[in-house]
């Protein structure tokens, strides 16, 4: 049986609850924008529905009969978006549904290992952009008065905007992380790479996907003089003595400079 | 000195504070308040690296870096002739949250050169730090240097207000304080690190009692110790640096190359700072903290400085022959931290893996354990890894010079691991 899925990971885990209710023994995934292979199952196939209840009623089920910390390995994995991690994810619920808490000790075991590895570097991702998102302060609304009415109700209001391009799916991962950080105003992150945004506003945040920028965002005249300070803090932190631009690109990769503000027009 | 752009002072005052070599902002876990901005994370958060390979993790500055000290190393002391700035607390603290609120720093990293006494310039640290929690209710992180003899009533209010208090040692013994630092005896460095480390230990203690009591630097305290600028051997440093872990319980001391910046002639004149050094003292600083050795163990009378050519757990598996190979499956877990090429990280897994299933070659390379160096040290299932006899001569030629494997399988590797650079730019 293949199970069409919205492509998020509640929809995941109320599609894997269904192939488990089914008791078939293959099942195959298909997230929107990844075409059906001629696969066992092409001809047979399902829609399975989002629902939060089921999700959250398997993963009270997942919790139970293995650990926290397993499904926490499974939902960083299934963020990697690596090619078949549903199918991979699918034999790592069966194994530990089957094997409890046991199995995520099994570190030397397929699929234990690919899942663990996966779910490693989706965290790390995430504890790296931590450090780069870089937010800068653009005027709100854009024009001067789109949602406010007339601009009379108080002076212009600004939001913090960041944009990344990460490997992996980290949005739902560093969204709670900077809510609690800098949650008492507004702020986005757009992740330029899947079209998808986290949206702050009066302290809680929610995941929007589908985004496109109507128009470039207007950085304000404090943003401007800000960044230009910490572009010649950073310079001036380098010990010329110390020169060393090998270590600084194993540990800045040029792929994230291009949103890192202290990169700006810097070799 | 204050008339100055603001911009202009920044520069100045970034170029005197960047030789404090201490960076990290781990070790504290506060969570965000309603009404106040920010948080900590328990291992901290590099946020950038500068074109030497060190990272940004706190806005580093100093508050003035006028100083009526004539410390020789130090680029700030009296006698040299470099601009001077300084900032008012209020800059200091809208930089801060400037910085903070764009995702740039974890915190503030604050220290300061000495101006007319010890007193009057901590209490302007104090009101900088002050103002950061009580006005702008942040609650990131803070690290605050402790002026050389400044009250300990004084220590102690720096300490409920800081994440991180650190006091530099500077040089490893007496007599070299009293050449370079005419001004800074030892004692006026060393009681209120002792001071500090009594109250971090008693509010850690009333913390167990109660959630509400008052904390006290939280992520402990740190010290810097400067390589190179006088004759002491690595291991005068390392055992220096014991010392201070075990008796003091300090958090970290961190290794700053001697950069050669003038021509005193109480000096070394050195062409290049002994980075190399550096990095080694760090890793044997690791082998202390989170390996089990001893300092004893690593040097001795007779070898009184680290081996350059490797690192000095490989060097010391090298002078203990006897004591390998061991088995993967069934050493503990201390025995297997001893093996060249095996991190805490590796050793951990081993010993969860191999609960559920014998680890061989190919199980091991599965954990992610590098083989490079550790497979001269291991049997795994019985079978000896190295290829090689154990013979001292050979095996450190082949240490020096690992095999070249053809690149065509070095792309098999699917993830490969990452080189662990902490030890470099000091993180964690």
């Amino acid at each position: 049986m293949c199970y069409r899925y919205d492509g998020t990971f509640e929809g995941f885990l109320c599609a894997v609850a269904a192939h488990l209710e089914s008791g078939g023994t293959e099942g195959e995934f298909l997230r929107p924008g990844v075409e059906a292979g001629a696969g066992l199952f092409a001809g047979d196939s399902r829609d399975v529905a989002t629902e939060r209840a089921t999700a959250l009623r398997f993963r009270v089920r997942f919790v139970t009969a293995v650990s926290r910390e397993a499904f926490a390995t499974l939902r960083y994995a299934f963020h990697s978006e690596a090619a078949g991690i549903e199918r991979l994810l699918l034999r790592y619920v069966e194994l530990g549904l089957k094997e409890g808490r046991r199995v995520q000790h099994m570190l030397a075991k397929e699929p234990v290992c690919s899942v663990y590895r996966l779910s490693r570097r989706v965290a790390h991702e995430a504890h790296r952009f931590t450090g780069f998102v870089r937010f800068r302060e653009v005027a709100w609304p854009a024009d001067g008065g789109l949602a406010g009415g007339d601009g009379r109700d108080g002076p212009a209001v600004s939001l913090m905007y960041a944009r990344i391009e990460p490997e992996t799916d980290i949005l739902p991962f560093i969204a709670p992380y900077f809510r609690e950080r800098l949650g008492d105003r507004p702020w986005m992150i757009h992740d330029l790479r899947r079209s998808a945004l986290a949206l702050c506003y009066r302290g809680s945040w929610r995941l929007v996907s589908g985004v496109s920028l109507a128009a470039q965002p207007g950085y304000t005249a404090g943003e401007e003089l800000c960044s230009r300070l910490w572009r010649s803090y950073f310079q001036r932190m380098a010990i010329p003595e110390r020169h060393n631009p090998r270590l600084q690109q194993s540990l800045v990769p040029l792929r994230f400079r291009a949103h890192l503000v202290e990169f700006d027009g810097v070799e | 000195m204050n008339n100055l752009p603001f911009e202009q002072r920044l520069e100045i005052l970034a170029d005197s504070a960047k030789y404090d070599v201490s960076c990290s902002s781990s070790g504290s876990n506060r969570r965000g308040t309603p009404g106040g901005v920010g948080s900590t994370a328990a291992a901290g958060v590099c946020h950038t690296w500068t074109a030497d390979g060190r990272c940004i993790s706190l806005l580093k500055i100093l508050l003035t870096n006028a100083c009526i000290f004539d410390c020789a190393y130090c680029v700030n002391r009296r006698s040299n002739d470099i601009p001077r700035a300084a900032f008012t607390p209020d800059e200091v603290v809208r930089l801060t949250m400037d910085f903070y609120r764009r995702n740039y720093i974890e915190g503030l990293f604050l220290s300061t050169g000495v101006t007319r006494s010890a007193d009057h310039t901590m209490e302007q640290l104090i009101v900088v730090v002050r103002k950061l929690r009580e006005v702008e209710r942040f609650n990131g992180y803070v690290h605050l240097k402790v002026v050389p003899g400044a009250d300990p009533l004084l220590v102690a209010e720096a300490g409920r207000h800081a994440d991180r208090v650190s006091i530099n040692i500077e040089l490893p013994t007496r007599q070299s304080l009293a050449l370079l630092a005419p001004d800074k005896p030892r004692e006026a460095v060393i009681t209120p690190m002792r001071q500090m480390s009594g109250l971090i230990a008693s509010a850690r203690a009333e913390r167990k009692k109660s959630r509400k009591a008052p904390q006290f630097a939280p992520a402990g305290q740190s010290t810097q110790l400067i390589v190179g600028a006088t004759p002491e051997s690595d291991r005068e440093i390392i055992t220096l640096s014991e010392g201070l872990y075990r008796r003091l319980d300090m958090k970290r001391v961190y290794y700053s190359a001697f950069v050669p910046g003038s021509d005193d002639r109480r000096l070394p004149a050195l062409p290049t700072p002994p980075l190399l050094r550096e990095h080694r003292l760090y890793q044997a600083d690791w082998l202390l903290r989170f390996y089990g050795f001893a300092a004893h163990e690593l040097l001795d009378e007779d070898r009184p400085n680290l081996d350059m050519r490797f690192d000095p757990k490989s060097d010391w598996a090298v002078r203990h022959l006897d004591l390998f190979p061991v088995e993967a499956n069934r050493a503990d877990y201390e025995v297997l931290l001893r093996v060249p090429g095996i991190g805490v990280r590796s050793a951990q897994r081993i010993v969860t893996a191999r609960r559920h299933a014998r680890l061989g070659e190919a199980e091991l390379k599965r954990l992610g354990v590098v083989l490079k160096r550790a497979r001269y040290f291991l049997t795994a299932g019985g079978r000896y890894l190295g290829g090689i006899r154990l013979d001292g001569a050979v095996l450190v030629a082949r240490l020096l010079a690992p095999e070249k494997r053809p690149a065509r399988l070095d792309q098999l590797e699917l993830f490969p691991a990452t080189a662990d650079a902490s030890a470099l730019t000091g993180e964690l």
